[in-house]
């Protein structure tokens, strides 16, 4: 039974060239390549290509890493975006209310249960924590005279750790409602309804970073975007053109070129005037930076 | 296998180099303007100052580049002194003022008059870029300046569309006006009405031929609704078909070579190819149904009718070469004289709401049925210009009617007809 499947498999190998094995495994590597190679930037996906729509007020800062905010918000209040930034710093101390939280109470309310007996004390006096431990432990006898004392300073400490406390609650909770404000906003703004929020600070919707400012790609779009006039009666089909421009810190345009043409010279044409119209940007950039602009009519033909 | 190591290495490397130098990449899906800005200054005197033809010129211009629909005029209060300059040359002009109004198109120019001769000397300019997109010299009559000034305009939309416009052409309608419906001939914005017959009878329904500065058109005149031919310039007019019954709707194919029409010779309405002699080629409808006004596609290949064989009046369409048809509207109770446009993508038709008319487009597959009016009023007969980019048609309220022109998306309405009469049956003739 055995001899005879070897047979076969023999025969079968008699069928293959010599070699056949290995190509075989080449082949198999290759095909396992393509995938890999598929996500290098040799195959780009596009995924910058249509990001949500955005409105850049071109009066602000065109910065490299945004902050959350509005850019209508400039309009408002100029000098108010600078005071939003500290707020979001406090939210840093984020790490540090934890520290008291899971070691001060602890060792504290051990102690001080034995001297007090009544249910309130015991409360205040976890308060104590940080400072007083130490200190607290050599002067244990002598307190006795002077417990009211060092209870009303624990419970003034401890007031004052709550009214923190809930201030730093507060302050979570006006950082969530803003940014629960910013989420309505961003969607209100893709309907293209005015947005609810009036004092958010300058940013972008989706901003991650700490400037007050709009993301400079953001920027440089919509001001080309501006500088850009075309008819929808100049043209028909769907004409799509890609230029690169490079642009020094100073906003102004070193050097473009089209690195595909869209075969209509009126569409060209009219990419050529805009750009011309932004050799020079109206804010400086954070950096020189090179721009990779893909020009269509898809919104404009959505609309036909 | 170490050079395979070595390979693969650089290789890596290189992907990731590339992809650390990508330059940011952005999409613009829309231009920010959706019109062109223009300034148009007025024309300066070359030698003696005539300022109506200036402001003649000046009108017809705007109008027409108005009606494109392309452009956004620069407020002319807002002009600074290169305005006051003849200067025509690239290097004259102070490009850098036109720019700092917004500018991007300027179009400026000079005239000069000796005894009744008018020369006209007009540039289009690229403000942004300083570049001569059109130059011309017009040399005419006095009277010439409107129809010097629909050319130019012509001229502007085919440097910014890569087409030219139809603002030379003319329009022929039927007019009430002596009391008769008469054949008339006029002016794109309406002007310069000339009146073509004087039949004394009943007019109706003509059509421009494709190759010569002729027209056809239905006439009582012999008591009959014969098709007619007339020259324009000649003024020569013969009848071309003469059947008993109806001789009506005729339409030339887009070689001038044929007519299609509707004749009633068998006590049945149906379509009909004849020769430019009169001559019968073929019967192109064989049905019970009442087939009626016949519209050739550019192609030549297929003929849009009305039609009331699925019961009422429905726009078909016929294949000129196997006969086969094949309906095209469903919604609406009645529709009625289909136009295929010249580009071939849409046809437009009037379709009965409540107890009005409005003009509607729709797709030769049927789909992307669009309505282009709205308001009081019945609009009917719409037909194309010759660029496709513009629809006119009649317009009956309060039981007068006018002729209104629109774009071909429907913007842009605006009436034409000259005052005083009552006008219907427009049909714009090719580039003149």
């Amino acid at each position: 039974m055995e001899s005879s499947r070897k047979q076969r498999w023999r025969q079968l190998q008699s069928v293959f060239e010599p070699g056949f094995s290995r190509m075989l495994l080449i082949s198999l590597l290759l095909h396992i390549l393509l995938p890999v190679l598929y996500f290098t930037p040799l195959f780009p996906k596009g995924e910058p290509l249509k990001p949500p729509v955005y409105r850049v007020n071109l009066v602000n800062k065109p910065v490299k890493n945004p902050q959350a905010g509005r850019p209508e918000a400039v309009a408002t209040k100029k000098p108010a975006p600078p005071k939003p930034e500290p707020k979001p710093a406090p939210v840093k101390p984020k790490p540090l209310p934890p520290k008291p939280k899971p070691e001060p109470p602890k060792p504290e309310p051990k102690p001080i249960p034995k001297p007090e007996p009544p249910k309130p004390e015991p409360k205040p006096e976890p308060p104590k924590p940080k400072p007083a431990p130490k200190p607290a432990v050599k002067p244990k006898p002598e307190p006795k005279p002077s417990v009211s004392k060092a209870q009303e300073n624990a419970l003034q400490k401890r007031l004052e750790q709550l009214r923190k406390k809930a201030e730093q609650k507060q302050a979570e909770e006006d950082r969530k409602a803003r940014l629960e404000a910013l989420r309505v906003a961003a969607a209100a703004e893709s309907q293209q309804i005015e947005s609810p929020v009036k004092d958010a600070p300058v940013g972008m919707l989706d901003g991650k970073g700490d400037e007050a400012g709009v993301a400079a790609a953001e920027f440089v779009r919509e001001y080309i975007q501006q500088q850009w006039s075309l008819s929808q009666y100049q043209i028909s089909g769907s004409p799509e053109a890609e230029v690169l421009l490079f642009y020094s810190t100073s906003g102004a345009l070193q050097h473009y070129r089209f690195l595909e043409k869209s075969g209509s010279s009126i569409f060209d044409d009219s990419l050529i005037r805009a750009i011309n119209k932004s050799k020079q940007l109206n804010q400086p950039l954070p950096e020189a930076m090179e721009f990779h602009i893909v020009f269509n009519l898809k919104e404009m033909m959505d609309r036909r | 296998m170490k050079m395979i190591k070595y390979t693969w290495l650089l290789f890596s490397l290189w992907l990731l180099l590339s992809g650390s130098a990508l330059a940011v990449k952005l999409e613009i899906s829309a231009p920010g303007e959706q019109t062109i800005p223009l300034a148009i200054p007025p024309l300066q005197p070359m030698s003696l100052v005539r300022p109506e033809v200036a402001a003649e010129f000046q009108q017809v211009l705007e109008s027409d580049l108005d009606l494109s629909g392309l452009f956004e005029l620069v407020n002319p209060e807002s002009f600074l002194d290169d305005a006051q300059r003849l200067g025509l040359r690239s290097s004259e002009v102070d490009f850098a003022q036109w720019r700092l109004l917004g500018a991007e198109a300027l179009i400026k120019g000079g005239y000069q008059i000796e005894g009744e001769k008018l020369t006209l000397e007009l540039r289009l300019y690229d403000a942004i870029t300083r570049r001569l997109l059109s130059g011309r010299r017009y040399i005419g009559g006095l009277k010439d300046v409107r129809r010097i000034a629909h050319t130019f305009a012509d001229q502007v939309l085919h440097s910014l569309t890569g087409e030219k416009g139809p603002f030379a052409s003319k329009i022929a309608y039927i007019s009430k006006r002596t009391g008769n419906k008469e054949l008339y001939l006029m002016d794109v914005d309406g002007h310069q009405p000339l009146r073509l017959t004087a039949h004394q009878s009943i007019v109706l329904n003509p059509d421009f031929s494709p190759a010569r500065k002729e027209l056809i058109f239905t006439s009582y005149d012999k008591g009959n609704p014969d098709l007619y031919r007339k020259e324009i310039y000649t003024g020569r007019e013969s009848r071309l078909s003469m059947k008993q019954g109806l001789n009506i709707g005729g339409r030339y194919s887009p070689d001038g070579r044929e007519v299609a029409l509707t004749l009633s010779k068998d006590q049945n309405s149906e379509i009909y190819l004849i020769g430019t002699d009169g001559t019968i080629h073929r019967r192109l409808t064989n049905h019970y149904g009442i087939d009626v006004d016949p519209s050739w596609s550019p192609d030549g290949h297929k003929i849009a009718f009305v039609s009331d064989r699925r019961g009422n009046p429905h726009v078909f369409i016929l294949d000129v070469h196997s006969l086969e048809v094949v309906r095209l509207t469903f919604e609406g109770k009645y529709n009625a004289t289909p136009a295929w446009s010249p580009k071939g993508d849409r046809i437009a038709f009037s379709r009965l709401e409540g107890n009005q008319f409005d003009i509607y487009t729709i797709r030769p597959d049927g789909t992307d049925e669009r309505r282009l009016t709205f308001g009081a009023g019945s609009k009917e007969h719409p037909r194309w210009s010759p660029d496709g980019r513009f629809l006119v048609y009649s317009l009956e309220q309060a039981g007068k009617k006018t002729i209104h022109l629109m774009r071909a998306d429907g913007t842009g309405s605006r009436k034409i007809s000259p005052p005083g009469g009552n006008d219907s049956h427009p049909a714009w003739s090719g580039h003149w």
